[in-house]
């Protein structure tokens, strides 16, 4: 017999309540994975279609939500000429409702600019101009809404013509309606707007000329945004706020596991008086008590955590195959995330541990002769 | 007050203890002087309330004295400077009802006090093996303590008292839960031990029956020591 049995009876003495707590603290650690994977999911999901797109740098409003606030195209005529822009694309992307879908993205582009040229065709054509009424389909899209080459899609109050499946080298680019610039500017009236530009650079740039480039445009036209494609969403106001969503939820959920596991150990160490002062009368340190609790209270965090990374992981597998989410996100697993989720629960059995385990080595152990 | 054998030197001494509760209104011993030598078998005798049980947490270093001297081998035992490894390595503690843990068998609840020696994991099985063999329950080693008669759980409750080889045992009405049959038989293996292995022995019980098998009786009253006659 090891110490460490001596801590895993103690778990076991009411399994029934170590397993509902063990629930309490799996459930905590589920909503950390899956809320904070599906928004790392989401943000990585836009950065590899932008990435795909062969962009290099985003212009966009300094303010602005998922999609950000519209701006005059004519933005792209003061930026052009900088250095080190090998080419531009006006993009302008809404996510809306279409059809049976809740959730869609309306992928716009500046008809013959780079941002078409990722896309690889799978089925039927591209469209023929700026002007026909016609869109393609990311191949997920495609599946969601149901479409095949030649039917018809209502977007707004416009029906449209479905003319081409493509595929797009990025979860986002699969899951878009993806059409002309002008098209959408018409079906959203808002004739001359973009809420991006995509900045490619020549080939030769190097990482502190983009960098210096993002600062000239910016100084160009100080009403917009200049940042490079992995800066793009973190500054964004709003990932920051889905960010922040998911993990103020998720620490909720955590402090509910605290909560749990801190009522779960001091109601050990109340039930458990009498066997805590035997062992102190025995001979044991106030120490290695404080480590048997501590110890109990980790493994408990360790336990609740593997299991609710398991839980969160296919939890968010699932809901990422769910049509509202399907072709918006990748959920992102990370074994980075994964790992410090199983940190997150450790840590949680570690403090919620702290107080029981110290009212524990405080206990007279005297009390094992007056208990009977 | 009583004095011990000339011939034999004290393993414990104790001077004007007194031990109150509740800032002085319970007075649970009330000056209490005694000595007792290495190797003897002494029996603290006397009706309920009388401090015996008090006396039995001052000598288990499981409470501090109010005021008085108590000695462990010539040393303060209340300023000792670290009363877990005392209790850990120098007694070994029977209680009354027992006190095994129920979700560890008799071997693991022997090896218990182990933990706060060097001996290795297995070093620590093979010594509570040889223990339960030593009180006759070498068959029940893998039984947990819902298995075992109050005879068997005493005796596992003494084998773990023996583990780290303590040099005083304090008895705390050790055959108080037990059906006569089961209370001499476990007293007789208690002294046969007491005797074999010649350790200190401290019992306390109400028993006069029991207390007669002692070498020496100190009977209280009152939180102080009345007689130490020897039986």
């Amino acid at each position: 017999m090891t110490f460490f049995t001596v801590v895993i009876r103690g778990l076991l003495r009411r399994p029934v309540r170590t397993g509902l707590t063990l629930a309490g603290i799996s459930i905590g650690i589920a909503a950390v994975v899956a809320l904070v994977g599906m928004s790392r999911g989401f943000e990585k999901g836009w950065q590899v279609g932008l990435k795909a797109r062969g962009t290099d740098i985003v212009v966009s409003n300094r303010g602005g939500s998922l999609t950000p606030k519209p701006f005059d195209a004519s933005v792209r005529d003061r930026i052009t000429s900088l250095p080190h822009i090998a080419a531009t694309c006006n993009v302008l992307v809404e996510v809306t409702s279409v059809e049976e879908s809740d959730l869609m993205i309306l992928s716009s582009r500046e008809w013959g600019g780079f941002c078409w040229n990722n896309l690889e065709l799978l089925s039927g054509r591209m469209p023929r101009d700026a002007m026909e009424e016609a869109v393609v389909l990311g191949q997920t899209a495609a599946e969601i809404l149901k479409k095949k080459v030649g039917d018809p899609i209502q977007i707004e109050t416009k029906e449209l013509k479905v003319v081409g499946i493509v595929k797009g080298g990025a979860i986002v680019e699969d899951g878009s309606v993806i059409l002309s610039l002008p098209l959408l500017q018409g079906i959203i009236g808002s004739p001359n707007q973009i809420n991006a530009i995509d900045v490619r650079v020549t080939p030769s740039t190097n990482e502190q000329q983009i960098r210096e480039l993002t600062e000239q445009i910016q100084q160009q036209v100080p009403e917009v945004r200049a940042v490079t494609v992995s800066e793009h969403l973190s500054h964004s106001e709003g990932f920051r706020m889905v960010r922040a969503m998911s993990w103020g939820t998720s620490l909720l959920a955590v402090l509910v596991g605290v909560l749990g596991v801190m009522n779960t150990m001091l109601m050990t160490v109340f039930e458990r008086t009498h066997e805590i002062c035997l062992l102190l009368a025995v001979g044991w340190t106030r120490g290695r008590i404080m480590r048997m609790v501590l110890y109990e209270s980790a493994l408990l965090g360790l336990f609740g955590g593997v299991i609710g990374v398991t839980i969160g992981a296919i939890g968010v597998q699932a809901l990422g195959a769910t049509p509202a989410i399907r072709g918006l996100l990748q959920p992102d697993l990370s074994i980075p995330l994964l790992g410090f989720s199983v940190v997150i629960a450790v840590a949680v059995g570690i403090s919620s541990g702290l107080y029981p385990a110290w009212r524990s080595s405080r206990l007279n152990p005297s009390l094992a002769l007056q208990a009977g | 007050m009583t004095s011990p054998p000339a011939s034999t030197s004290a393993l414990l001494e104790a001077k004007a203890l007194t031990r109150e509760f509740d800032e002085g209104q319970v007075k649970a011993l009330r000056g209490v002087d005694f000595s007792i030598n290495e190797g003897e078998f002494v029996a603290i005798t006397g009706p309920s309330g009388c401090g015996k049980s008090t006396l039995l947490q001052l000598l288990g270093a499981l409470d501090r004295p109010t005021s008085g001297t108590l000695l462990y081998r010539g040393r303060s035992l209340p300023d000792h400077p670290n009363p877990a490894a005392y209790r850990a390595r120098e007694i070994g503690f029977i209680f009354q009802a027992f006190h095994l843990l129920p979700t560890f068998t008799a071997a693991e609840n022997v090896q218990i006090p182990m933990f706060e020696t060097d001996r290795s994991a297995s070093e620590r099985r093979a010594r509570a093996f040889e223990l339960l063999k030593l009180v006759g329950l070498e068959h029940r080693l893998d039984h947990f303590p819902s298995k075992l008669s109050g005879g068997e759980r005493q005796r596992a409750a003494i084998a773990r008292s023996l583990a780290n080889g303590p040099s005083l045992l304090l008895a705390d009405e050790p055959t108080g839960n037990l059906d006569s049959e089961n209370a001499h038989s476990v007293l007789d293996l208690i002294i046969r031990l007491q005797q074999e292995q010649g350790r200190t022995m401290v019992l306390v019980t109400h028993d006069a029956t029991i207390a007669e098998r002692a070498g020496r009786i100190l009977r209280m009253i009152d939180g102080r020591i009345v007689s130490g006659d020897k039986p």
